[in-house]
Parts: C-alpha cells; sequence; structure tokens
C-alpha cells in the first residue's frame, strides 16, 4: 500500500516549531511520508507544495493567534491551485472557541495543545482509509445465541414460518449452528457444545437472545488492517475461517457502543 | 589548617564587600526572624570548612559565585519583577505598562509583534494576520513614541526582546530618551540581541549567521562608547529550553553562545573587559525545583571560570553571570489552566533559590493566548507573595550546602563542561548551529518527553491524569483584528508626512556603512530619528547581508 503523504507547514511568521517537528516525527514514525515547509510560509506557498508535493493531507502549525487569518487561507488557495480536495488540518495555541468558526471555514480538524500525536496519526489515518473504503454490502445474518437449537427451532420454523438450511458444527468455537435464510439474509442459531464455548459463557451472563450481527464485506484483510491503524478496538485482528469456507472476524463491542459486529467476506471475493 | 585559614581570609573579605554594599543598598530590616523569633542570618557556612567548600562555593559575591553574585543578594534588594508583556497597538501596550508599574512592578519588558521582530513594517504582504497578535506592533519611532509616552526612561530600566532587528529598536529608545531628554549614557535596560538561539529554536532571524555576529558586535562597540549601562545582549536558554531540551542542555548551548559573542567581539578589536559586563543572560525555570535551582549555581560557577581562567577577563564584573528567568510556557497546560497557578509558584520558587536578578512569572492563561488583566496581575502577585511573605529571601542561597543540591550542582556543571568540549570539538557555536548539532539534540530530547507523556510514564496533572470531563473555557484576550488595518494607516501616514529625501540620504548612508564594514548603529540611530521604519532600515541590510532560510 502506499504511504500517506503528508506536508506539515507553519504559516506566518511563528517560530515555534516544536510541535510541527514533534508531530512530522511522531507520524513518520506511523509510517507516513512527511514534508515540512519550515518557517514563515505564506498559505500561497503551502497550497503549491502541497500541490508539488502531491500530498493527501495538510497539517498546519500556529502559536502566534494568527490561525483565525491564515488557516482559511490555506483553504482558499488550495482551492484556487485546484487542489480543494486536499484535506487541511491544523494545531497550536487555538482557543476552543474558534474552533467551529475555522471549520465552517473548510478545515476539518483542530488538534489544541495537550492532544497526543497518536490522536492526530489515527485521524488522519481515517481520513484517507474513509475516501476509499466502501459500506458493507448487507448483514449477511444476525447471530442468537440458545442454549438448545432443537427447542428453539420450534419458533422459528412454525411461529414464522422460516425453514432450516442447514445445521453444523464449529469445532474451533465449539458451537453448533442452524442457518435460517430470511429474504438475502439469515438467522444463525448459536448453541454452545461446551462450558468453553463464547457462546456457553454469553447465555451465563446475559441470557439467551441477540449474540451479535454480522455484515458482508469484500475486504477484510484490508479493512482489518485499516482498523487496526486506526485503534478500532478488535477481537480478531487476522480473518479466520468461517462457515462455507467464509472469512470473519469480530470487532471489540467496545468500538460500538456494546453490539458485536462481526465481519464476514464470502469465498472468492477478496 | 590552611584551609581553615583561607575560609577565615575569604569571609573577611566578603564582610568587608557587605558593608560597602550596604551603604548604597541597606538591608530590608534591622533584624531578620522566623515566626518562632529566631534570629536569621545572613548567611549560613559549614562549621568545619574544607577546600571543596572555599574552592567550589564562597562566598556570594565572590568568585565563583555559585551562592550568588551580590555579598547581600536579598537581603538588601528583592530581584527585579519585570513581567514581559506587549500587544496590540502601541497605545494599548502603553496602557498595560502603566497599569503594572502602578501594580507595584519594577521594570519593563516588551514584547514586540512578529512582523517587528523579523524586519516588517504591518503592511508588508509578509506581516499579514501576525500584526499586533503576539506582542506591539512598532513602524516607526511615533509608535515607539507613544509606547513609552509618560514613562520617564531615567526612571525605568527596559527589557527588550528583540533580536535579529535590536539595533533598529535600541536605536528608537535611544531617540525616544533624547526626546525626552533623557541622555543615553543613562539608559537602563537590556536588548536580547541573541541571534544565534533564534536559529537554534526561536525562529525570528533575519540574516545569515555571520553578518548577524557583526550587527551584534557593532551594537557592543556603541554600547560601550554611548550606553554603558545597557545590557548589550541577553544570552538566552529559554527558547532552547522551550524548544525541548533538557536542563544540562539548556546552560551548556547557552554558555556556548555566549562563548561565540564574546569570541566574535574579541575578534572584532575590543577588549573582553570593555563588554563583558554589560553581557547579561536568561534561563528557563520548568517544574523540577532542586534540579532548576541547582542549574542557575552550576551555570554562574561555569562563566565565572570560562571568563576567568579562559578568556584572562580581570574585572570581577565580567565574571559575573547576571541573569533573568522567565517560568517555562511549555510547562503549562491548556486543561484546567487555573493549575498552572501552582506550576508558575513551584518555578518562580527556584528561580529565587537560584539567586535570579530579575523575574518574569508566566500567567495562568498562557497556553490559551495572551493573558488577561487579570492573569497577569495574578503573576505578578506570585512573585509579590513569594517575597514579602514567604521569607525565603531573608537569607542568602538558602539551598547551598544540601548534600543533594550541591551534588546536582556539580554534576550539572560536570555535563555542561561535556557538551561544552563536543562543541569546541565541532569548531564553536556558530558551527555547531549551522550545521544543526544543537537543533537536533534538542528535538530528541523533545520528541522523548511527548512519548513519555502519551504513555502515562510522566503524569501531567490535568493532561494524561485527574482529568476533567468538561473543560471550562476561560474568558481570554483577544487581539482585535481591525488593529493591522489602523497599525497599516498609521504607518502609511508618516511615510507621506516625513522628509522623504531626508530618509533617503540616511538609508544610503546606512547601506554605505554596511558595504564598508563601520558600525552600522550611528547611521541605524539617524535614520530613525527621521522615522524610517523598522522594516525599510532591516530590508537595506537584507540587501546587504542576504537573508537566511533555514536548514
Amino acid at each position: 500500500m502506499k504511504p500517506i503523504r503528508v506536508l506539515i507547514a507553519k504559516p506566518g511568521l511563528d517560530g515555534h516549531d516544536r510541535g510541527a517537528l514533534i508531530i512530522a516525527q511522531a507520524l513518520r514514525d506511523h509510517g507516513m511520508e512527511v514534508i515540512y515547509t519550515g518557517l514563515r510560509q505564506s498559505p500561497v506557498q503551502i497550497a503549491r507544495a502541497a500541490v508539488q508535493e502531491d500530498v493527501d493531507v495538510i497539517g498546519l502549525s500556529s502559536l502566534s493567534g494568527a490561525h483565525n487569518s491564515l488557516f482559511p487561507k490555506v483553504v482558499a488557495a488550495l482551492e484556487k491551485e485546484g487542489a480543494s480536495d486536499i484535506p487541511v488540518i491544523g494545531g497550536g495555541v487555538i482557543p476552543a472557541e474558534d474552533i467551529p468558526n475555522l471549520e465552517a471555514q473548510g478545515v476539518k480538524k483542530i488538534f489544541t495543545s495537550g492532544a497526543p500525536t497518536d490522536a492526530t496519526a489515527i485521524y488522519i489515518k481515517q481520513l484517507m482509509n474513509r475516501e476509499t473504503r466502501s459500506a458493507p454490502g448487507k448483514v449477511s445474518h444476525i447471530g442468537i445465541a440458545v442454549e438448545n437449537i432443537e427447542q428453539s427451532l420450534a419458533f422459528y420454523q412454525h411461529t414464522l414460518g422460516l425453514e432450516v438450511e442447514a445445521v453444523e458444527e464449529v469445532t474451533s468455537e465449539q458451537v453448533r449452528v442452524a442457518f435460517l435464510p430470511i429474504g438475502e439474509t439469515r438467522i444463525e442459531l448459536l448453541e454452545p457444545l461446551s462450558d468453553e464455548s463464547p457462546i456457553r459463557k454469553f447465555i451465563s451472563k446475559k441470557g439467551e437472545g441477540i449474540h451479535h450481527i454480522a455484515l458482508e464485506v469484500n475486504d477484510i484483510s484490508k479493512r482489518l488492517q485499516q482498523y487496526q491503524e486506526e485503534g478500532i478496538p478488535l477481537i480478531n485482528t487476522e480473518p479466520k475461517q468461517g462457515a462455507h469456507d467464509s472469512q470473519i472476524a469480530f470487532l471489540h463491542p467496545k468500538a460500538s457502543g456494546g453490539v458485536l459486529f462481526e465481519l464476514t467476506n464470502p469465498k472468492g471475493e477478496q | 589548617m590552611k584551609d581553615q585559614n583561607n575560609f577565615q581570609q575569604i569571609k573577611e573579605k566578603w564582610k568587608q564587600d557587605v558593608k560597602k554594599t550596604e551603604k548604597r543598598f541597606p538591608e530590608r530590616k534591622q533584624t531578620f526572624t522566623t515566626s518562632s523569633e529566631i534570629e536569621i542570618d545572613q548567611l549560613y557556612t559549614p562549621t568545619e570548612p574544607d577546600i571543596t567548600y572555599t574552592e567550589n562555593l564562597g562566598f556570594p559575591g565572590q568568585f565563583p559565585y555559585t551562592r550568588g553574585i551580590q555579598p547581600t543578594m536579598y537581603r538588601s534588594r528583592y530581584w527585579t519583577m519585570r513581567q514581559y508583556a506587549g500587544f496590540g497597538s502601541a497605545e494599548e501596550t502603553n496602557q498595560r505598562f502603566r497599569y503594572l508599574l502602578n501594580q507595584g512592578q519594577t521594570g519593563l519588558s516588551v514584547a514586540f509583534d512578529l512582523p517587528t521582530q523579523i524586519g516588517y513594517d504591518s503592511d508588508d504582504p509578509m506581516a499579514e494576520g501576525e500584526v499586533g497578535k503576539v506582542g506591539v506592533a512598532i513602524d516607526s519611532l511615533a509608535d515607539m513614541e507613544q509606547l513609552f509616552d509618560q514613562i520617564p526612561l531615567d526612571q525605568v530600566s527596559t527589557s527588550m526582546t528583540i533580536n535579529a532587528p535590536a539595533s533598529i529598536l535600541l536605536a528608537m529608545y535611544i531617540a525616544v530618551g533624547e526626546k525626552q531628554g533623557v541622555s543615553p549614557e543613562k539608559l537602563t535596560g537590556t536588548i536580547q540581541n541573541d541571534i544565534l538561539k533564534e536559529y537554534i529554536a526561536r525562529g525570528t532571524y533575519i540574516y545569515p549567521p555571520k553578518p548577524s555576529m557583526r550587527l551584534i558586535t557593532d551594537i557592543f562597540g556603541y554600547c560601550h562608547e554611548h550606553l554603558p549601562k545597557f545590557n548589550t545582549i541577553s544570552i538566552s536558554g529559554y527558547h532552547i529550553r522551550e524548544a525541548g531540551s533538557t536542563a544540562v542542555q539548556e546552560v551548556a548551548f547557552t554558555i556556548a553562545n555566549g562563548m561565540a559573542y564574546v569570541d566574535a567581539a574579541i575578534e572584532s578589536g575590543l577588549e573582553v573587559d570593555q563588554f563583558a559586563p554589560r553581557l547579561a543572560f536568561f534561563f528557563n525555570a520548568h517544574n523540577q525545583f532542586f534540579e532548576e535551582a541547582a542549574k542557575f549555581r552550576a551555570a554562574r560557577r561555569i562563566w565565572a571560570k570560562i571568563m576567568k581562567d579562559h578568556y584572562k577577563a580581570e574585572n570581577p564584573k565580567s565574571w559575573k553571570l547576571r541573569f533573568h528567568t522567565q517560568t517555562g510556557g511549555s510547562t503549562l497546560t491548556a486543561q484546567q489552566p487555573d493549575n498552572n497557578i501552582v506550576r508558575v509558584t513551584v518555578q518562580a520558587l527556584s528561580a529565587v533559590m537560584g539567586g535570579t536578578q530579575s523575574l518574569h512569572t508566566n500567567s495562568r492563561d498562557e497556553a490559551l493566548a495572551l493573558p488577561t488583566e487579570d492573569s497577569a496581575r495574578i503573576a505578578l502577585r506570585t512573585q509579590q507573595i513569594i517575597a514579602q511573605e514567604s521569607g525565603v529571601a531573608d537569607t542568602i542561597d538558602p539551598l547551598g550546602g544540601s548534600h543533594y543540591v550541591e551534588a546536582l550542582t556539580d554534576e550539572i556543571e560536570t555535563e555542561v563542561n561535556k557538551y561544552l568540549e563536543r562543541i569546541r570539538e565541532l569548531g564553536g557555536a556558530v558551527q555547531a548551529v549551522e550545521e544543526g548539532f544543537m537543533q537536533r539534540e534538542i528535538h530528541q530530547t523533545a520528541y522523548e518527553a511527548q512519548k513519555r507523556i502519551e504513555s502515562n510514564e510522566d503524569i501531567v496533572v490535568g493532561l494524561n491524569e485527574y482529568k476533567l470531563e468538561e473543560e471550562v473555557n476561560p474568558d481570554l484576550l483577544r487581539v482585535d483584528e481591525a488593529l493591522e488595518a489602523g497599525q497599516i494607516n498609521k504607518t502609511q501616514e508618516i511615510r507621506h508626512t516625513r522628509d522623504a529625501a531626508v530618509v533617503e540620504r540616511c538609508l544610503a548612508e546606512l547601506r554605505q556603512a554596511a558595504k564598508a564594514n563601520d558600525n552600522v548603529m550611528p547611521h541605524i540611530v539617524e535614520a530613525v530619528k527621521v522615522y524610517a521604519t523598522v522594516g525599510e532600515i532591516a530590508n537595506v541590510l537584507r540587501e546587504e547581508f542576504g537573508e537566511y532560510t533555514g536548514m
């Protein structure tokens, strides 16, 4: 994958570049290619440098109080250069009340004094990844934890009128699963095979019920790598073998406000 | 036994010095006592002094000045409380100055805006957005007259944070003095005039190192003749520390820079004792209390030895490292800004324990903006409380003799000397700066410090520990954005009303002096008097000297 290219720039006359230099090095440590303009760059110089260097993002730093005037001018200069697709982020000594105004004028994000360098790096990665990422295609299935598949089937088969497509054992997870197609998606009943099964643990803690939602994607490996870089909490950092030769991985419920999401990538679509 | 005799000898000398000093500056009180009526001595010394004591510490006001540069230190006079201030227009800053003087501040310290510091007039395209932001905008003598309106220059000492265009602003100060009827030899104050640290850490350079060093020695020469009471340079570690250095690096790089200025002045034909007594220093005070106090003591001792042993200065005034201290701006947090008052107190106390000659205490809101009047007052009050209420100024060098502080002082001296040796091997400070040696060392330290904070190895209260969910946004000082236009109008008005032909002639003479390697100072003084602007004068020198474009 091509590394993200970043232009770190000091607009105006401010000579304090401790922050700019630290950010530049931190982003390099995150695998990005960083060009630092040096001090005293005009907005037009910065926009031209960004175009010439073909960067993906511009980071501005100002500690002199000139941000309100200079940051929006960089955004405007980029537009003039026909490069308004290059996002501009900024940092420095910037009072909180100035931020909405800067964002309204096209600055994507402001990091103020005390923000960890990792937060900036992650934000840039998200920004870049978002541009290329497509949404999951559909809900692949909804996983429901049950004590006993046969006992639960009565409701799904008779009350709802669904049909069982298949029942399989997944020994690696210590579960037995039943799939019941419903439109383009499925309901997946999960029954624990032993006390070590994650489903057993789930049921003892929360009782029977919805366990997870599986989303179908076609870029599981790349997506997991990006999520990892962005600091999204994951249960599986690498895809593993799922049913029907699919590749699957779970995100950590911390990532999504308590919902367990599974990514599933059908066979042959990677 | 011999050591003992020597101790008595130097003690006698100190007592005589004290008597002499007391005639000019009597002690603040007849007797100093604690709350329990315990009488406080001027100075405490070991009961069984050995040779290490007499050689490394000695007595205040005596070589190597570890315990302070004056015989009585704060028993006679407190340090000068000097708050750095300036923003917006000359009128606004003049009002803040008069407010601070009314509140008991004892010296002025001018902050100039960035265009002034980099030699651009307010109407220069390069100045856009920066006019009046970090300090006061000064374009012509008219602004300077307004800045010191109703402030008699024979009664205040003024420190000016100005470097590359130091000669221009000093010339304006001289001209304002003359208009007030104060002759140059009566002027007291300091210009920062320390270009090397601009390349290293602060960034307001204009010209390349060589002609910049020449401007500095021109000022030394001119002031030796005309402004004998003015400090011609303030060799600054402050910004080196702010850029991320350690305490040792701060002292090492500052002293290395100091040596480069001494070398340059000697090379320009001055005798060391002609200019060395007017060299001043400027250090930072960060949070690690004992190391900071030890740092100041070590710096004094190192400089004294260098001036006496290496440069063979004979006047004891040349040996004394006099310094201003400012508390550490980069230690302040934007989060829970009131906590900064406490940080500033600890830092200020370390400067006082280290024997500073003057002190600026930062305001609580400086991680967010320039200080409001309320914040600036609390910062000044912090110094006043330390001076008047804490009793720390009632005896000289109270930490002297602490096993820990003395060991730290020795250790800092050793480590600084290692750096000085490395810089000497590189060919001196100018060469080291040009090669980026100091810049790299500082950057590495800064990056490591940042990593330690991000991994919570170092705790910064309110930032990575003891955080608040909701930060309250304090009221901040806002510089009026309309000020820039007003200042531009004012300067253009001056350009139309002054005698253009005289200005042209003065600038031509300045150009000639710059080419001919004559002292440029007298020509700059003439030029400012006829209202040539900072930008016009700086531009003549830009054309002659070229511009530094960074590493």
